[in-house]
């Protein structure tokens, strides 16, 4: 193969790419950059290259702003805790089916099905799942607490609402840790584990001392991912509380997306969207910093 | 033989716990299921099984009703058949874009390193970074150019947010095939297009394959796009499940009758790549 690309392949490889996300990814991103340093909005009646420049207003105002600090938080929570939570539960369930047992290739087909379902869908199913009537309370709850079950409103309170965001993540998302996980930890050569198995480890020593370090850059990649996915969260609390009751239960990208559509404060929206975007990417930074480039 | 006795127990606990996992996974579906074919009078009972099967619930999401949503507001509702098409059709435009970029792409950057690490990278970026910190500037572009609720708007940008899977996938099976054939052809005098298309686009096709339909599956669910960019004519599936869930209130048998119709196609893709999601999931960094 020669060196250099010949022209034609040259084109075709970088053409449409290029015009294909410049024009319908870079472009805006400009525009959004501009756009969240002016004070604009469809409502003012002028097109936004015409608005003026306030400079770092917006910004100043998306920090004084406690809607949007708390809904900051409250998808950071979000974010950390279904992401341990679907971790180590997917770990622990890659481990056990690691072995031969009867019937493995159908549990692990049970096992990633939600992972296909569009989250609307998995939202409406939950949806259905919690309400007054629904089996949580009419089959388990009633099962342990009696009649009263029926008289609990998931959505209405702002705790047990966020409780059943979690609860349809983790169903979700449990099987694509555990996926990742289980091909990792199969793809951990034999030879090593039988070598510790004749060196006489005990199997925990086994998965501690040679199973998970060789499966950890895959780990860190599961995890960031994940992260990535659960932070963007938007289908799950658009359905089941719609960011309820009250503000509630909004995350970030809720709060963006009704800024802009509902509220059509458009120059806002932009800039907590640089902001959560410049968050996103330290955070992702410092991360990779920390498990791959430290002390090398 | 206390150490057998330890083993059985073991063993117990492992069938135990995938027992319990798979119930948790399996009962929310097996309850929409039973919802979707049960009529009125049996939404708010605890059993699965419906004593009165019916149809009904399919039935009402295929025409247009009025219905009293919550506090009182009539809502239109809208029947799934435009919804259901639309969906198919940008799905299956924008996947077939993803791809054909996708593909030309990968090819530049497994034999040549044409886009060079750097540009490699930046497009995973798109995939990252959340929907929603792009979606307003979109909207803004997209009505300048008068393209709102159109499908044309959905297809370009959701190929543009998929094409990073295309390219990753496909750069993973294309890096798999050996260099030789190519080189073989190019002495016989094909040109460099010819060997493109008659030589590796034909091995390449199993990759083409899995990388359309995990996109497809992407493109299929996504809901936050569609849900800013359309409005009446170009609305997809998500879009409509969402506002229908919301619309109806406590409609629970159609409500539960659309999720199953929205499921359908993405679990008959998902179990058709199965052994490929891990790939896909991974933008190929991790081998299924």
């Amino acid at each position: 193969m020669p060196e250099k690309p010949p022209r034609e392949i040259k084109y075709l490889a970088t053409l449409p790419v290029n015009i294909l996300l410049n024009a319908v990814l870079i472009i805006p991103f400009a525009i959004m950059i501009y756009l969240a340093f002016l004070k604009w909005s469809p409502a003012m009646g002028m097109n936004w290259w015409e608005a003026p420049i306030t400079g770092l207003t917006n910004f100043a105002r998306a920090l004084g702003d406690a809607r949007f600090i708390t809904a900051l938080s409250r998808t950071t929570i979000y974010t950390v805790s279904v992401v341990t939570i679907e971790f180590f539960l997917g770990l622990a369930l890659a481990y056990i089916m690691l072995g031969d047992f009867v019937g493995k290739k159908a549990a692990i087909a049970i096992t990633i099905y939600p992972l296909m379902l569009p989250p609307v869908v998995v939202a409406t199913i939950f949806y259905l799942m919690f309400q007054s009537y629904g089996p949580v309370n009419n089959l388990f709850l009633r099962a342990i607490i009696g009649e009263d079950a029926l008289r609990i409103y998931w959505f209405l309170k702002p705790d047990t609402a966020f409780i059943t965001l979690l609860i349809a993540d983790i169903w979700q998302w449990t099987p694509f840790m555990f996926l990742i996980m289980y091909s990792a930890l199969s793809a951990v050569p034999k030879r090593l584990v039988e070598a510790a198995e004749v060196l006489g480890a005990s199997s925990f020593t086994i998965f501690w001392k040679v199973r998970l370090p060789l499966i950890k850059p895959l780990i860190i990649v599961a995890l960031v991912l994940r992260g990535l996915e659960a932070f963007k969260m938007f289908d799950y609390a658009f359905i089941m509380t719609g960011g309820g009751p009250g503000t509630t239960t909004e995350t970030v990208s809720m709060y963006i997306y009704r800024t802009a559509i509902l509220y059509t404060d458009i120059s806002y929206a932009a800039a907590m969207s640089l902001m959560i975007l410049a968050m996103i990417i330290v955070v992702v930074r410092a991360f990779i910093w920390y498990f791959f480039e430290k002390g090398r | 033989m206390k150490f057998h006795g330890t083993r059985v127990l073991l063993s117990a606990l492992k069938y135990i716990t995938i027992g319990v996992f798979i119930l948790w996974v399996l009962i929310p579906v097996a309850w929409v299921v039973s919802l979707a074919f049960k009529p009125y009078a049996e939404w708010r009972v605890s059993y699965f099984v419906p004593k009165n099967f019916t149809w009904n619930n399919f039935i009402v999401l295929f025409k247009s009703e009025a219905f009293i949503g919550i506090m009182g507001a009539t809502a239109i509702v809208e029947p799934v058949t435009k919804p259901l098409i639309n969906s198919l059709v940008v799905t299956s435009l924008s996947t077939i874009m993803a791809v054909m970029i996708g593909f030309f792409t990968a090819y530049g950057a497994s034999r040549y390193n044409t886009p060079g690490p750097f540009g490699l990278f930046f497009t995973l970026l798109t995939r990252m970074l959340p929907p929603a910190t792009f979606v307003t500037p979109i909207m803004v572009y997209y009505s300048n150019l008068k393209l709102l609720d159109t499908h044309f708007s959905l297809i370009i940008l959701y190929s543009a947010v998929t094409v990073t899977y295309g390219i990753w996938i496909l750069k993973g099976f294309i890096d798999a095939i050996p260099i030789e054939w190519e080189e073989a052809a190019m002495l016989e005098g094909a040109t460099p297009i010819k060997t493109l298309f008659k030589v590796v686009l034909p091995i390449a096709r199993p990759g083409l394959v899995v990388a359309g339909l995990f996109i497809f599956l992407l493109t299929w669910t996504e809901l936050l796009f569609a849900l800013v960019l359309t409005n009446v004519y170009a609305v997809t599936l998500p879009v409509h499940i969402s506002k229908y869930v919301g619309a109806v209130g406590q409609l629970y048998g159609p409500q539960a009758a659309l999720a199953l119709i929205g499921s359908v196609i993405p679990i008959a893709i998902g179990y058709a790549i199965q052994k490929h999601l891990v790939t896909g999931f991974t933008f190929g960094m991790v081998r299924g």
